[in-house]
């Protein structure tokens, strides 16, 4: 199903409940209620910023030593559920699941509809672990627990899945019209309730690379149609992506002029990418696609090291990545290793490594951003461009303000903390 | 189980990983599910560390659950092999324990000498400790590993300082600020435990005269170790304040036999006492400050606004729930009001409705006060990006008290600004105009049946009121009315109220 290696170490990643960020964002009328630990709260309060927010539409229902020695889970969360409903008056509760209780094989999913019939708030069960999924996948889980629920029919339509902000849907609604195709529908939508038709003359259409599971759940349970495309990254991407769509409907669309257009749209922005190398130690499962869009726009890539990759879900943006080695979740050491052998210009690099590797000399792009910024579709491929230029010109322009001043390229103190090797050390 | 959105301590793992890599040469591996991994970010991020932060996660996966075994052996021999550190520290989060993999087991079986590091495990308890008891143990489980006996006392008098760490609390710029008082005071610092303290370093710990903590909810049980085995005493309290510093230097001076002129001149630089006459400070004095902080700096930092500011101390709390009583007796004399809650909605709750003038609290307190429009300055941990400034600012020492004095005057509109205020008002202009929250309009209705109802002219009045204090005036006027059955609030009740409860 995908690569990953077996290594012991840490896969430098974060927890899969992080897309409660922009999921709650998104759904205005959604809670997030985690079944976990204080260590998921606190990655929760952590990632997420919980101090600005008067009343956070996310919370953490708390195991404690009854729940570990076999509480009936339904008991413990429904008292927690009414307080939610009459606090927050929240339309949908999204029951997430994490690492305990699935090691206690407590059953989540079973108290979702008793918890629906005594509240009359939507429950949609699901599992936000911390174990194997990439710590976008938590998306890819939510929206599998919403197609769940999913009016079925036989109606024909397009259904466009992935949590897109305003102006990527806007490009997306705008091409379809022009091109004939069926108005789409976007799953997840501002609220949660908004539910699609999905059954099996829907075209299913991922926007997102880490939403294999939610894909291939619909494909199975309602028989719908997942068109191979490339996600829509980059110009090339975003054509590839509509003359795909276009043809799913049996349509012959040419995007190639629009293609060129944006190109030269966007022109400022790749000028300084061509002929820099840019490798991947990244975490969002994003690398594939982001990897082909800047070789397109005239980077080198190294490498890629992304989380993992599945083979078929992900086959058509393998195929555009030939002769670019591709790593699945590699120890954080042997990527060091291939980074001091290589030496590229830009490293794309997650938050556990990002300061370490511009300690050790790098030049690094920190690569969480790209989950969070409109980077999809023609209008959005100046600013995924820019990511990665002005991480390189801002390198450039530091680098020459220090060499004016005469100062150390790396001039790090580590007064206050030295690792202290062995060697160094020994008596 | 129980509804949680923010705490103010993390779970025993971070405790542990925060202790365990504070050390120099020491490497932590965290047997968890790789979601518990965040501790290595907020190292990465908070401390802006240029190398690979001393954590490794020994990531639990889907596999394990099926019964694959742990392989921490591997684990430690990789971090063994790349990092070559002096010891590991393995623990494991409260997730990973549920599973109860027999990690000793598979650590008694790995073969002799196939790795170099010592392997300590981490006797805190992943489920039962909190972030500062696992702290506390981990600390001074590492300490007993190495300390030797049989080394003798320094020649001169010295300290270990205890209780700093990464991810503490302003922990650099106080070891600069103690360490720059104690080489005033001609006293040597042997050892900074945990923070950057090597197996070297622990060996000779027993060589110091006295121990300081830096936080005694953090650094207790290294302290009392250190007493058994070494006869080491320690000091009650760290340093707060000025006179906090004197009164503590004084007790160090006893202790260690050095004169107590040397006092004097390592607070020669002071100037928080001084300040304190000045007349800025004087719209100080009998301002209403809540305190809520982790136990010791709450305690400190009350002190230090009662006897050196002359504030009032309206209400002290921690969120070491079991540090309460400690709290109550250091407090005791400025006030009885005492908050113990791990519950940051308690600590607003209470700051609404007691509306001091400032909180000093956590930064969650920052929030939550700013809600209200009280103002409030940041003193204790849980430690946020913001406390790792880049340049120095101690709580710790005499220039911790220089620096706390400056917190106040930012926090505070000082006495002859507070008059030009008054004078010229800040209406449409200057820098209290732009900061007025939004929603400061002023309903004349009444927000509740059998409130008074303000008339135009009042409400004219309540407009000219600066806006910092309009909410707690506006508070105070209705609270005189409705006492006084007054249906109507005209100027005439405005100034009666004024004359009344002195707002």
């Amino acid at each position: 199903m995908f690569d990953g290696a077996e290594s012991v170490l840490e896969r430098d990643d974060f927890c899969s409940l992080a897309p409660i960020g922009w999921l709650h964002h998104k759904m205005l009328d959604s809670f997030f209620l985690v079944v976990g630990t204080g260590s998921c709260q606190g990655f929760l309060q952590t990632a997420l910023g919980v101090m600005i927010f008067a009343r956070p539409r996310f919370a953490t229902a708390m195991l404690d030593e009854d729940d570990l020695a076999g509480r009936d889970p339904l008991e413990a969360l429904l008292p927690l559920v009414r307080t939610i409903a009459v606090e927050q008056a929240p339309r949908a509760i999204f029951l997430a699941s994490t690492c305990t209780p699935e090691i206690l094989k407590m059953n989540i999913t079973g108290c979702a509809p008793p918890l629906e019939e005594a509240t009359g708030i939507r429950i949609y069960p699901t599992r936000m672990d911390g174990f194997d999924a990439s710590y976008t996948e938590g998306e890819d889980h939510v929206l599998e627990s919403m197609i769940a629920r999913a009016p079925r029919g036989d109606e024909a339509g397009l259904v466009i899945l992935g949590c897109l902000s305003a102006l990527e849907e806007a490009e997306i609604r705008i091409e379809c019209q022009a091109m004939g195709v069926p108005a789409p529908a976007f799953l997840p939508a501002e609220s949660a309730l908004d539910l699609p038709v999905i059954g099996k003359n829907t075209v299913l259409v991922p926007v997102h690379p880490y939403l294999y599971k939610a894909c291939s759940s619909a494909v199975r349970e309602r028989g719908c149609r997942v068109p191979p495309l490339l996600f829509p990254y980059g110009p090339d991407g975003a054509r590839a992506f509509y003359e795909g769509l276009a043809k799913a409907f049996g349509l012959s669309v040419s995007y190639e002029a629009r293609e060129a257009e944006a190109w030269r749209a966007c022109e400022a922005e790749t000028a300084p990418l061509r002929g820099r190398s840019i490798a991947f130690y990244s975490d969002a499962l994003l690398e594939l696609p982001l990897a082909r869009t800047l070789r397109a726009a005239g980077a080198l890539v190294p490498f890629v090291s992304t989380p993992k990759v599945y083979r078929k879900f992900h086959a058509a943006e393998s195929a555009k990545l030939e002769g670019v080695e591709i790593l699945a979740a590699p120890d954080r050491f042997d990527v060091f290793d291939r980074l001091s052998q290589c030496r590229p210009d830009l490293v794309v690099a997650n938050l556990n490594v990002a300061n370490s590797l511009e300690g050790m000399g790098f030049n690094v792009k920190w690569s969480t951003e790209l989950t969070f910024q409109p980077i999809r579709g023609f209008a959005g491929a100046a600013t995924l461009f820019r990511m990665f230029s002005s991480a390189l010109r801002r390198h450039v322009d530091l680098a020459a303000a220090r060499g004016a001043a005469g100062s150390d390229e790396h001039p790090i103190d580590l007064g206050f903390f030295r690792l202290d090797r062995r060697e160094r050390s020994a008596v | 189980m129980k509804l949680a959105v923010w705490s103010y301590q993390a779970p025993a793992h971070v405790g542990v990983s925060k202790a365990a890599s504070s050390f120099s040469g020491i490497h932590t591996i965290l047997r968890a599910p790789k979601g518990d991994g965040y501790g290595t970010i907020m190292l990465a991020m908070f401390e802006r560390l240029g190398v690979s932060p001393p954590l490794t996660i020994a990531a639990l996966t889907e596999a394990n659950l099926a019964g694959a075994p742990a392989d921490i052996g591997r684990a430690i021999a990789e971090v063994d092999r790349r990092c070559e550190p002096r010891a590991i520290v393995v623990t494991r989060s409260a997730t990973a324990a549920v599973l109860q993999e027999p990690l000793d087991g598979e650590i008694a079986m790995m073969p002799r000498g196939s790795v170099r590091a010592d392997i300590i495990q981490a006797s805190a308890h992943p489920v039962r400790d909190t972030e500062f008891s696992a702290f506390g143990k981990t600390v001074r489980q590492i300490v007993d590993t190495y300390a030797e006996d049989g080394h003798r006392k320094t020649r001169e008098p010295s300290v270990n300082l205890i209780g700093p760490s990464l991810l503490g609390f302003h922990d650099h710029s106080n070891i600069e600020s103690l360490r720059r008082m104690f080489a005033d005071l001609g006293i040597e610092v042997n050892a900074v435990v945990p923070l950057g303290a090597s197996v070297d370093d622990l060996r000779t710990i027993g060589r110091a005269w006295l121990n300081v903590p830096t936080a005694l909810e953090l650094a207790l049980p290294t302290l009392e170790l250190l007493r058994e085995r070494f006869e080491t005493p320690f000091l009650s309290e760290p340093p707060y304040g000025e006179l906090g510093t004197t009164l503590v230097l004084n007790e160090v001076a006893q202790i260690l036999e050095i004169p107590r002129t040397r006092i004097a001149h390592a607070a020669r630089d002071a100037k928080l006492s001084w300040y304190a006459r000045t007349v800025d400070a004087h719209a100080l004095s009998g301002k209403r400050v809540g305190v809520f902080g982790s136990p010791s700096a709450a305690a400190g930092v009350a002190r230090v606004l009662h006897d050196e500011l002359d504030m009032q101390i309206d209400f002290a709390g921690t969120y070491v729930t079991d540090s309460a009583d400690w709290l109550r007796a250091r407090v005791a004399p400025f006030t009885d009001r005492i908050l113990a809650t791990e519950d940051y909605r308690d600590v607003a709750a209470e700051i609404d409705a007691r509306r001091p003038d400032i909180v000093f609290g956590t930064q969650m307190e920052r929030h939550s006060a700013s809600r209200f429009g009280v103002p409030c300055a940041v003193i204790s941990s849980p430690a946020h990006v913001l406390n790792f400034p880049l340049g120095y600012a101690p709580f710790l020492g005499y220039d911790g008290a220089n620096h706390l004095g400056d917190l106040v005057n930012q926090t505070q509109v000082l006495g002859l600004e507070h008059h030009l205020i008054e004078m010229f008002g800040p209406r449409d202009q200057g820098r209290f105009a732009e900061a007025a929250p939004e929603g400061t309009e002023e309903p004349a209705a009444p927000r509740e049946a059998g409130d008074p109802v303000w008339d135009d002219a009042a409400l004219k009045l309540l407009q000219r009121v600066p806006f910092f204090v309009r909410k707690k005036a506006r508070t105070n006027i209705e609270g005189y009315a409705r006492e006084r059955n007054l249906e109507r609030i005209d100027e005439a009740t405005m100034l009666a109220a004024r004359e009344h409860t002195g707002g």
